[in-house]
């Protein structure tokens, strides 16, 4: 039984004045594809954020392939874990292959910078995610959704054996979100990549992840293949709508 | 899908020769070096200057065709003066770029934290308070001049830690309050100062007229490894591009590398104005120039806008004193003022903190 | 597979640049080192002069037996002792009042450079310019090879400049003269530091013989309540207590209104209302102030000297100005403060032409 990659135990995290995860338990194992999904307010980002590090919990575990997180720095948690960002905005005109290009620097050598190596990798990522339409054009100037192409890219360039993903299809089309998928898909059966993915789209993320994990105001509901964990009951309990309006697949 | 060769864009034409680059912002130093030295309100002869500086410089050992005067004015006034404009000019367009890169605004210059209202206060009550000072040709002057950039940066930086906004905007709007306070104590210190109030006015208005050997000795070595240093951390500025998240992903120690960033930065900027007075534009306009041409990556922006500003404010100070010494800052603001406004043409809008 | 693609931003050889951003600091700090060690080229004033120079046009020295005057020391009014080599060929001066002293005394041959504010006598305003009210031109006054130059104390000239000029080996004598007495002070060190040490004494004498005589004049005159105006374009400004104008207002035989601070030279309305003056004599006349300008002004109907006419102008620069032509100035105030006044008849001040 090889180390799991991502291992959260009894994880519980204060926030302001609630419990936005209580008792967490979580173990990942590499070139697993999971999704996290849940309402608003559940707790995905946190967890996200306690698994990269940025928040430490009150209690309980989280170790990345064994190592503890809270004693690694951030460069090399940056080398094991990718994560996509949100659309932000930039301060100055940037083109596309640069935005890409900042996926290397965990990887770049801090006096001398990218090396032959670190552009190849940049290569690759805009071929896999298929951005090479838009090189040259300046960052700013792109629709939300070629933005956030353009930034999963950015995350794929990083060469991390993890990658996360908070909501990446917020601003894509149908066309596109299902691209991303099929991209996820290959990322983790082609490399082996550990994907972590946010989802709210549950048809999505029941057609192409084998793993689910359900979260609701801070605990973990269930976890395991989508026809056990999104059954109509547990649709209507902690979601709250009628489970019709859910489209499994068969 | 993989291995094929992929067109990159547009290439950026000289931005994309770097060596070229540093060669002619070298070639536009040396330029402005010669034509500094060489040419002033009074007329030195071509083949004088380069006997002397070939007698001074290389301890050549030349037929003496020349007069004191001129190698006075050349070794002690030009020379100097050109080096002074040039270490000047290089700490402002480093610090101005690595402030728009902290603080992730195209409107940030080297001042807007408070630093040049705390140097003008100190450099005021230098010169309102009744003691003379000078410690190897530094005065009161500089000294305060010095402190007062740097208290003032701390101030706003401890300040702004404790403001419940994000640390970017709590940095802008303290340095605005702070610096707004500290102007106001200035107002206050030109209005006691009396028949000093002119020596309070040159300063705000920037000037190389005091330049001396002693004094570009003292601001060199802070200005050059100060500047080193930042370009040392241009991997940590070029993660802040997409924002304090995207960053920590990215592998930089946010909290850290801005404060460190954001010391070294002030402390160039303190060495500048503390020698030369308050010079603007050239740390708002120099890395935006240079951004057009070489991209937004740190690695390029910030050893060109050291060339580039040092170059900049040579051939200024040259302008302002062949027109008769009027105040560079006057040069500065003229030719940066079009181009700011070219700046603001060209900013977009939605652009989020 | 091209290595030519480029897909990341363009790499500065910044190794390179860092070195060499290092040597060359390195060979700026040397030589800022070197020169500053070495002694500035040897000082103008020892430099004796290959024409000879015209002689001062004064009544030659009636005494045989006077020990050499050069080299000598002489203390400014700084109480900095400046040191002479030999008697100075090429003089400059930063004061209007200076150069009439330089002219008065015979040494006008002499002078080499003034402001560009100097308007008497004649021939001062032909001469090169080296000083404006902002700033001191130190590449002109050392490319002239000035053995000495004459500064304005009390921020007159840039404290700056003055210190600047010692630093480059060029003897800076600095005079201030807040009274009268020290006007005569200022005029016997400078004679002395010119070589003109007797024609100095004997105008300081005739000049204060010339002040005596108006004392003496208006002593037993009623001294009527006077207010001199400097300028009244947007606060009033005229005597501060213990100034200059006061002393003359004083000797002249009027009672002088004062501001109520030494070193505030603004009044305000209220205040003047309140001490009502009997006479207002427009120093600012040469900017095209009257006396039916002044009747007019709201708020100075109230005043006697307005509702009796008692407003009269005077020629401001002769009257303030620290110079040989004070006694003329004397005698126009006296004149002004009483029409009537029968004052001996005018000595000539020996060495004016």
């Amino acid at each position: 039984m090889s180390e799991p990659i991502v291992a959260l135990d009894g994880v519980t995290l204060a926030y302001r004045d609630r419990l936005a995860l209580r008792n967490v338990h979580l173990v990942i194992a590499p070139g697993e594809r999971i999704a996290l999904i849940g309402p608003n307010g559940a707790g995905k980002s946190t967890l996200l954020s306690v698994l990269t590090g940025l928040l430490r919990p009150a209690s309980g575990d989280v170790r990345l392939s064994g190592d503890p997180v809270a004693d690694l720095d951030r460069l090399a948690v940056a080398r094991r874990v990718a994560v996509v960002p949100g659309v932000t905005g930039l301060p100055f005109a940037t083109r596309v292959e640069e935005v890409i290009a900042l996926g290397r620097l965990p990887h770049e050598d801090p006096l001398r910078g990218p090396r032959p190596s670190d552009r190849a990798a940049v290569a690759a990522a805009i071929d896999r995610v298929g951005v090479g339409h838009l090189l040259g054009r300046d960052a700013r100037e792109l629709s939300l959704g070629e933005r956030q192409l353009v930034l999963i890219a950015m995350a794929v360039a990083q060469a991390t054996p993890v990658l996360i993903l908070d909501e990446p299809t917020v601003h894509l089309d149908l066309r596109h979100q299902v691209g991303a998928m099929e991209l996820l898909v290959d990322l983790n059966e082609r490399d082996g990549t550990t994907i972590v993915a946010v989802l709210h789209d549950l048809a999505l993320a029941s057609h192409f992840f084998p793993r689910l994990v359900l979260l609701d105001r801070g605990r973990i509901i269930a976890d395991g293949p989508p026809s056990d964990v999104l059954t109509p009951d547990r649709i209507r309990d902690v979601f709250g709508v009628d489970p019709g309006f859910v489209r499994l697949p068969a | 899908m993989t291995g094929s060769r992929v067109a990159i864009g547009r290439s950026r034409g000289i931005g994309d020769r770097p060596v070229l680059l540093v060669g002619l912002g070298l070639a536009a130093l040396v330029v402005a070096l010669i034509a500094g030295v060489g040419l002033g309100s009074v007329a030195v002869e071509p083949g004088d200057t380069v006997a002397i500086l070939a007698h001074r410089l290389l301890g050549l050992d030349l037929a003496r065709t020349w007069s004191d005067a001129a190698e006075t004015i050349v070794m002690e006034l030009r020379l100097p003066r050109v080096l002074t404009a040039m270490t000047v000019g290089c700490a402002l367009a480093v610090a101005g770029a690595t402030y728009q890169g902290l603080l992730r605004n195209p409107l940030a210059d080297p001042y807007v934290l408070g630093t040049a209202s705390g140097a003008a206060l100190g450099a005021a009550i230098a010169v309102i308070i009744p003691v003379r000072f000078v410690v190897l040709e530094f005065g009161l002057l500089h000294g305060l001049a010095f402190v007062g950039a740097l208290v003032s940066i701390y101030t706003v930086y401890r300040l702004s830690r404790v403001t419940g906004l994000a640390p970017l905007t709590s940095l802008l709007l303290t340095g605005y309050a702070v610096g707004s306070l500290l102007a106001a104590g200035l107002a206050m210190a030109m209005y006691l100062s009396g028949a000093a109030l002119r020596q309070i006015f040159i300063y705000l208005l920037g000037s190389f007229d005091a330049a001396t050997w002693s004094r570009l000795a003292g601001a060199l070595p802070i200005v050059v490894l100060g500047c080193a240093a930042i370009m040392l951390r241009a991997r940590s500025l070029n993660g802040l591009l997409l924002g304090e998240q995207a960053a920590v992903h990215l592998g930089i120690d946010v909290r850290r590398e801005r404060a460190i960033l954001l010391g070294l930065a002030s402390l160039v900027t303190a060495a500048a104005v503390a020698i030369s007075g308050l010079i603007g534009f050239v740390g708002l306009v120099v890395p935006h120039v240079v951004r057009l041409v070489v991209g937004p990556s740190a690695r390029a922006v910030l050893p060109i806008s050291a060339i580039g500003g040092a170059a900049l404010l040579a051939y200024a100070d040259l302008v302002a004193r062949l027109l008769g010494e009027i105040p560079v800052g006057v040069v500065t603001a003229v030719l940066g003022a079009p181009f700011f406004l070219l700046i603001l043409r060209r900013a977009r809008t939605g652009y989020e903190l | 597979m091209s290595s030519r693609s480029r897909l990341v931003p363009s790499q500065i050889p910044f190794g390179l640049l860092a070195r060499g951003m290092t040597v060359l600091a390195a060979a700026v700090l040397a030589i800022a080192a070197c020169t500053a060690g070495s002694t500035p080229p040897a000082s103008p004033a020892s430099q004796v002069p290959t024409a000879s120079i015209v002689s001062p046009t004064s009544a030659p020295p009636a005494s045989p037996t006077a020990a050499p005057a050069f080299p000598t020391t002489v203390t400014d009014d700084e109480g900095t002792a400046v040191e002479l080599e030999a008697e100075p060929q090429r003089i400059v001066s930063l004061t209007p009042a200076v150069t009439e002293i330089l002219f008065a005394l015979g040494a006008g041959p002499r002078v080499v450079a003034t402001t560009d504010f100097d308007d008497y006598p004649p021939e001062a305003v032909e001469l090169p310019d080296v000083a404006s009210f902002t700033a001191v031109d130190i590449e002109q006054i050392v490319g002239l090879e000035a053995d000495l130059v004459i500064a304005g104390g009390n921020f007159f000239n840039p404290p700056e400049s003055i210190v600047r000029l010692r630093s480059l080996g060029v003897p800076v004598i600095v005079v201030y003269a807040p009274t009268l007495d020290a006007v005569l002070t200022d005029i016997r060190v400078i004679g002395t530091a010119v070589g003109l040490g007797d024609e100095a004494a004997e105008m300081a004498d005739a000049m204060q013989a010339g002040f005596d005589d108006v004392a003496q004049a208006s002593a037993a005159l009623p001294s009527p309540r006077t207010f001199y105006e400097l300028d009244a374009t947007s606060a009033i400004y005229t005597a501060a207590d213990g100034s200059f104008i006061e002393q003359m207002i004083e000797l002249a035989g009027g009672d002088p209104i004062t501001t109520g601070s030494p070193t505030d030279f603004a009044i305000p309305l209220e205040r003047l209302i309140e001490a009502d003056p009997e006479l207002i004599l427009l120093g600012d006349a040469a900017y095209g102030v009257t006396a039916e300008q002044v009747a007019e002004r709201a708020g100075w109907d109230v005043m006697t000297a307005v509702r009796t006419g008692e407003i009269r102008p005077v020629n401001d620069l002769i009257v303030t100005r620290p110079g040989p032509r004070l006694v003329e100035g004397l005698r126009e105030l006296a004149l002004a403060i009483h029409p009537d006044l029968v004052l001996p008849s005018a000595e000539p001040i020996p060495a004016m032409p």
